[in-house]
């Protein structure tokens, strides 16, 4: 019956409907207005508001509630009907008083305007009750105001079943019913991660931003003395609510003249969301997310949703930059790029074209990555240029080329959230993609997903996974290689598919003889019980999908991990279907655009080998240009390459290599010695001290151009605000430098570059400006005619012959430095912050939520040291040595410590103590392979943890709003009791 | 050899430069729009002269005050009255139909003329006179219409809508 159609009758005219949808579906799907307020696309049924009855078979019926089924009748037009909406439209009217006109929410969208206005309604039957509670105006970025509540439980939906943050309620029981975080405390105290689901879903203006307050509508700035008794006037003379909606109406028009709304695509991790920024003048009024978002609909994260403060910031970079002397004297652009075009002409002409390097940005758009490698390939005649998917993503991609021939996820978020199984290994997604993570934590709780998290921390996934393995550090591919050893011994794998799309089986087989349980479990620590309790887990689910970060690819042996987890998707046949495959999960908002476009040094843009003489004859005839045959150096080559004497120039935009590359003070060093050295940034960055020259680039609200997500999804994003100072966009950098040394570059557009590169690449080939408009989006591979690939491998691999590939792979062996350095030390991002904090810690707010960096501490060892939360605790490694407050924890345990990378000084940042150990093939850092020794420096000291954080708030799981707890109410009489034909009965509501 | 160094040094001329810009940017708005520009100065003037600008200047300082003062003025039993027969009036006028409002307003000018020279004449007519107006059928006309309006009239006091649905 699964997707049939079938007819049914709305007053008379014919509709289609799919199995399962409901009446209300149906009707919007046709764009046939059924009045809702509760109903949300992204929700779901609700049943609290009540205006969406219609009438069956003479009966009311909840359309939101009510299947359709074929031959079905319904009546939305009856006396009856109409009757029933307007008793709920005014229990709803007894829950918020109308004063459109001087509401923040008035902007064309307010749900409960519209239906009421909808409805015609006139006037209400209830008179408006003020609720017993203030509002709660504790958290830094948005209020609750319960005067203005409908209780349509929206938010709690949102909060329990989309997020699954579990923190918002609606306490039935008292006498007047409101929406509580946590037991009832102050929002600001609560478990609320802040990640604006419940504001973005509310149908009015009881939940909403504080930076909308007093600035949206061109009334709304009335203070209260005034505003009291302008609303008792109005209610006081009104006519009527058809008066008062044509003048709101008319207000909310006029701010469309005012208030700006631009479509963008969040920079803070691989996800992709995408939303509508407002904002009046250079002022950022909201962040709106629409159910139009391909990805993550009306889903945002903490810092998707508020953290863009820094784009107005004090600190921006304004003009460019010059060293001299000591200090850096403000320059304009002509002497900048003068100065750097002599600079690095003199250094190519004396040392070659491979003694400068380039280092391009996963943060910059793909037309960006794309201008720099051609400024590197054509202009410079070199390839030695890479980006930072180096420092995190290269290893995933690697073992996914050789084992699949697509360096890429194999499907969607849709996938994800469609498989029976999702394994999760060394990544942290609640905090690092805490969009994605939404989709998992949905499918676990509401339609029986099963999750296994391996992971050293017990972080949220890992809380709520049906399986929490805790592995000894590094030791992934062992466990991983066991289970797939112990499904082959039951027979269990999918031999159809071994058969027909893979090879190398025989080979791989023989690779697996050591991977015994008993190997496994005296290496892991894992017991045989849960590595058997795993295949089984995989061989019971129809689909699996494998999702993994940094926890793999930040060790030695993290190419070989991914190949192992890879190669296990394809002995169970998990590949090429709905609901599986492989998911490295991007970091920055364009990895795998940075990538995709080329900034690689053995890659032209679409993984076309620079080496291979037929592609490289297309660029050079393109570009008119000859260009280098052999690979370049990668960013550690590059920083070995000065170490050495042989690079003496970097060029280096949109990332903070002093910082985030592993073993700082080595990298510092290197830095140090660079003859030349240009930084291209927003913010004057710890890398931008060591420059000659620093240019100001203008972030992504200030530019056009292309994101690729973890998806393989290219989106636009628009131009919200001119550049601010005289920064400027990163492509028309490069294209001035560029014409400055002859280039003869006429981009004016980055549709124009994006154009050029689709038409090189075959990758891209349908991917156009135009067909990315709005909310549209494509995913590689795309065709010439525009077709694109949501999921990988339905067909065929990315081989020749069009199978996969089963590669043998060993375990290496971790690093570790020695018997004195008895702490195993795991690092990395947290949810509120990104990175280092050069843009989050711009925002107050954000800034209020977690203002230091920490370590987290097991009881046991605090236990043991006597430590407790607040001291101070030197971590010493053999590169370095940190100083940080400590918060203890059960997230972490034993040995093992976690160090987040929330700072911007030297003392605190993990990569003080990370070494220059790498990935075997890819030269990815070993970040996750240290060990450190602790010493307590001050045992009491302030938490580095303020208790308004969520990690200290505690949730109240439960499932949706329980609306049945309000038809219980002795107050509550059911709508279809008062109407059943003409008999009409008397009211009481609770809403 | 490059240390990391984090002193910079702003350019002092920075903002001279930046005002400087400001103002010729400025200045080419004026001369593009001289003649709007003119005229603008040329109202200005005469709100100066009258002092108009004095007390604007001071509502817009004083607004919230004024605001507040204002809106208690009006936020009174009286106020409220005029409001609501405004806004009823308004509506009043929104449901006639502007052909009959037309033949009306016609009839009353017409009647408006007679009337005077009627006053003019400074005659009465005679019960006798008024028997036999009623004969004419002008008359007759403007008094069967009157009955029938007046009928309306009750048929409308009898079903006044009510505030409450």
């Amino acid at each position: 019956m699964d997707n049939q159609k079938f007819p049914i009758k709305i007053n008379g005219k014919d509709f289609d409907a799919i199995q399962g949808q409901t009446i209300l579906e149906v009707a919007k799907s046709q764009d046939y207005e059924i009045p809702s307020i509760c109903y949300h696309p992204n929700l779901g049924t609700i049943q609290t508001c009540d205006t969406c009855f219609v009438q069956v078979k003479g009966e009311l019926v909840r359309a939101c509630a009510t299947k359709a089924e074929p031959g079905m009748e319904v009546d939305t037009l009856s006396k009856m009907v109409k009757d029933a909406q307007y008793e709920a439209m005014s229990r709803i009217l007894k829950n918020h008083e109308l004063y459109c006109t001087v509401c923040d929410n008035n902007n064309g969208n307010c749900v409960v305007h519209n239906t009421a206005e909808y409805l015609e309604i006139e006037h209400q039957k209830y008179k408006f009750e003020a609720k017993p509670y203030p509002p709660d105006n504790s958290h830094p970025f948005y209020r609750y105001e319960p005067d203005q509540c409908i209780l349509c439980g929206r938010c709690v939906e949102a909060c329990q079943d989309l997020q699954v943050n579990e923190t918002l309620t609606i306490d039935w029981e008292r006498e007047a019913p409101r929406v509580i975080w946590d037991n009832d405390v102050p929002i600001d105290e609560s478990s609320c991660v802040s990640c604006g689901h419940c504001v973005n879903v509310c149908p009015c203006n009881a939940l909403m931003e504080k930076s909308m307050l007093g600035e949206a509508g061109y009334l709304t700035g009335i203070p209260a003395n005034m505003l009291g008794p302008m609303i008792d006037l109005t209610k006081e003379v009104e006519p009527g609510y058809k008066e008062i909606f044509a003048i709101s109406e008319m207000e909310a028009a006029m701010r469309k003249a005012r208030i700006k709304r631009t479509k963008t695509v969040c920079t803070y991790c691989g996800v992709g969301c995408s939303f509508e920024v407002w904002t009046k003048g250079r002022e950022i009024l909201k962040i709106e997310p629409t159910e139009e978002a391909p990805v993550n609909g009306i889903s945002t994260c903490v810092k998707g949703k508020w953290g863009w403060d820094f784009v107005n910031s004090e600190e921006r970079l304004t003009h460019p930059l010059i060293r001299k002397g000591e200090e850096f004297v403000e320059a304009t652009w002509e002497e900048a790029l003068n100065l750097i075009a002599g600079k690095l002409t003199e250094i190519k002409d004396q040392h070659g074209a491979n003694s400068i390097g380039y280092i391009a940005s996963s943060k910059c758009s793909n037309e960006e990555n794309y201008l720099f490698q051609k400024f590197a390939r054509a202009v410079m005649g070199t390839n030695n240029v890479d980006n930072c998917s180096r420092y995190c993503q290269s290893p995933a991609t690697a073992g996914l080329m050789r084992t699949v021939g697509i360096g890429g996820d194999a499907g969607t978020i849709k996938d994800i959230a469609a498989a029976e199984l999702v394994i999760v290994v060394g990544a942290n997604p609640a905090e690092s993609h805490p969009v994605l993570s939404t989709r998992i934590k949905r499918a676990h709780k509401l339609h029986g997903q099963k999750l296994i998290v391996a992971d050293l921390r017990k972080n949220e996934l890992a809380e709520r996974a049906d399986v929490h393995l805790h592995p000894k550090p590094g030791t992934d591919l062992i466990w991983i290689s066991a289970v797939t050893k112990y499904i082959l011994d039951q027979g269990w794998q999918d031999k159809e598919f071994l058969e027909n799309r893979v090879n190398g089986l025989d080979d791989y087989l023989t690779s697996l003889e050591k991977f015994t349980l008993e190997y496994a479990e005296e290496r892991t620590g894992l017991t045989k019980d849960e590595m058997i309790q795993i295949a089984a887990m995989i061989h019971e689910a129809k689909s699996v999908c494998a999702l993994w970060a940094m926890g793999v690819t930040q060790h030695m042996g993290a190419t070989d991990t991914s190949t192992a987890i890879s190669n296990l998707l394809l002995i169970t046949g998990n590949y090429g279907k709905t609901g599986t495959g492989a998911y490295p999960l991007r970091g920055h908002n364009n990895v795998q655009g940075a990538c995709d476009f080329g900034t690689m040094p053995a890659w032209f843009p679409g993984y076309e080998p620079v080496q291979d003489r037929e592609v490289r004859e297309r660029y050079e005839k393109a570009w008119g240009v000859s260009l280098p045959e052999e690979p370049g150096y990668d960013n550690h080559q590059m920083v070995e390459g000065i170490h050495k004497g042989e690079l003496k120039a970097l060029y280096l935009f949109g990332e903070d290599m002093a910082l985030v590359d592993s073993n700082s003070n080595y990298v510092d060093s290197c830095l140090e010695k660079l003859d030349f050295f240009v930084v291209q940034d927003i913010f004057f960055s710890k890398t931008a001290q060591f420059a000659d020259v620093v240019l100001p680039a203008a972030p992504s609200l200030e530019k056009d151009g292309t994101f690729v997500n973890t998806e393989r999804r290219i989106q636009r994003f628009y131009k919200v605000f001119e550049p601010l100072g005289q920064s400027k966009p990163d492509w028309e950098i490069f294209r001035d430098l560029a014409n400055l040394m002859g280039a003869k570059w006429a981009y004016t557009h980055p549709g124009e570059i994006m154009k050029e590169a689709a038409s090189l690449a075959k990758l891209f080939s349908g991917v156009s400006y135009e067909r990315l408009e709005g909310w549209n989006s494509q995913l590689w591979p795309v065709t010439a005619d525009g077709t694109d690939t949501p999921l990988l491998f339905e067909e065929r691999f990315g081989f020749p012959d069009g199978k996969a590939k089963l590669v043998a792979v060993d375990w290496t062996e971790p690093f570790q430095p020695g018997e004195e350095y008895d702490l195993f030390l795991n690092n990395g991002r947290l949810l509120e912050h990104f990175h280092e904090g050069n843009m989050t810690y711009k925002s107050e707010g954000l800034t209020h939520k977690v203002p230091h960096p920490w370590v987290e501490i097991s009881l046991e060892l605090a236990q043991e040291r006597n430590i407790e939360d607040g001291s101070l605790v030197s971590l010493t490694s053999p590169y370095g040595n940190v100083e940080v407050r400590a918060i203890i924890t059960d997230r972490v345990k034993g040995n093992e410590l976690y160090l987040t990378m929330n700072t911007r000084e030297d003392n605190e940042a993990v990569n003080k103590l990370t070494s220059s150990y790498h990935d075997k093939v890819t030269h990815t850092p070993a970040f996750k392979e240290m060990d450190v020794k602790m010493e307590v420096l001050e045992l009491k000291g302030e938490p580095p943890l303020p208790e308004v954080n969520h990690r200290f708030g505690n949730r109240i799981p439960q499932i949706s709003v329980r609306v049945e707890e309000k038809w219980k109410r002795d107050d509550f009489t059911p709508i279809q009791d008062l109407f059943r034909g003409d008999e009409y009965g008397q009211s009481d509501q609770a809403n | 050899m490059a240390k990391a160094i984090k002193q910079i040094k702003k350019k002092n001329h920075n903002q001279e430069e930046e005002q400087a810009s400001a103002v010729a940017s400025i200045v080419k708005e004026i001369a593009n729009n001289s003649d709007a520009i003119l005229t603008m100065i040329g109202i200005v003037k005469n709100l100066h002269e009258m002092g108009a600008l004095d007390t604007i200047s001071a509502l817009i300082e004083k607004r919230n005050d004024v605001g507040v003062i204002a809106i208690q003025q009006i936020n009174k039993p009286e106020m409220h009255k005029t409001i609501k027969n405004g806004i009823n009036t308004f509506n009043f006028l929104g449901t006639i139909d502007p052909e009959q409002l037309r033949t009306m307003l016609f009839g009353i000018t017409k009647g408006l003329e007679r009337a005077s020279e009627s006053v003019g004449k400074k005659e009465n007519q005679s019960l006798w006179q008024m028997g036999k107006a009623m004969r004419n059928p002008d008359t007759r006309a403007t008094i069967s219409m009157m009955m029938d309006f007046m009928q309306g009239m009750g048929e409308g006091m009898a079903n006044v809508p009510t505030n409450k649905k």
